[in-house]
């Protein structure tokens, strides 16, 4: 009996995690552009890409300064 | 609201010292919305981080000529969409509205514009991915610009090369033909 009633809690426990482990896991997105957004929040720039930039742009020659940003800054 | 929505992101990936201040600062504000519209555009990572870097690198010599009459954003955009665009020349997916969109159309009138709900937040971006996968280039290039909520209707029109009001008609139905499918891939 005190294992049944022991087993039951158990059992009771267990559905009531993969419960609230769906709610946290279940989302509503009100649009196509939110659920996007959420998506590129999640998606980080690998690391990768900013090394390789980096040695790409060594062997580029400087760019020059344009008139556009010599009479703004 | 759902708080992860508010989540920060992990910042950029700083620049190595070897450019200008003003270039690294550039990649550092706009490097994600780069790679994210690479990403989601040509599906698939490696080509996506190419893509990245070979806009950076475009933007970087193309550096003075930028005259602000845009925002960096949307240069960088323009890059991005001619770079992408002229990858995927070569594949046969060009035409501007594709037999599929039209085949899902007539479906996705009844999902209107009703919530997407996601079960499993793990796998999500696949499901993206998968239904970006299915939309013409031009839906899923409408649909990944209008996400970014820096960008108003007259800018997508100038991307894209169409008036604003062409850029609502069309989204309309890209959300609707989108919506359709992603819940269909449950």
């Amino acid at each position: 009996m005190k294992h049944q009633k022991k087993f039951e809690s158990q059992e009771q426990q267990q559905a009531s995690e993969t419960q609230s482990q769906q709610k946290t896991s279940a989302r509503e997105f009100a649009s196509v552009e939110e659920l996007l957004r959420h998506d590129a929040k999640q998606t980080n720039v690998p690391p990768e890409i900013a090394q390789r930039l980096g040695r790409s742009l060594q062997n580029e020659p400087r760019p020059a300064r344009s008139w556009w940003r010599r009479w703004f800054r | 609201m759902d708080s992860s929505l508010t989540e920060q992101p992990a910042p950029n990936q700083p620049l190595p010292d070897l450019v200008s201040n003003e270039f690294a600062g550039l990649y550092q504000t706009h490097s994600r919305e780069i790679y994210y519209l690479t990403l989601r555009f040509l599906g698939d990572a490696h080509k996506a981080e190419d893509a990245t870097h070979d806009v950076f690198v475009k933007a970087y010599r193309k550096w003075n000529t930028f005259r602000g009459e845009s925002s960096y954003r949307t240069w960088l955009y323009r890059i991005a969409i001619n770079h992408c665009c002229n990858l995927r020349q070569n594949w046969a997916n060009r035409h501007l509205v594709t037999n599929a969109d039209d085949a899902v159309w007539e479906s996705a009138a009844a999902s209107g514009d009703s919530p997407l709900r996601v079960l499993e937040i793990k796998e999500l971006g696949e499901r993206i991915q998968k239904t970006l996968d299915q939309l013409s280039d031009e839906y899923r290039l409408l649909l990944l610009l209008v996400a970014d909520e820096e960008l108003t209707y007259e800018e997508i029109g100038v991307l894209t090369e169409q008036s604003p009001d062409a850029v609502r008609g069309k989204l309309h139905r890209a959300r609707k033909v989108f919506t359709a499918i992603f819940q269909r891939s449950l």
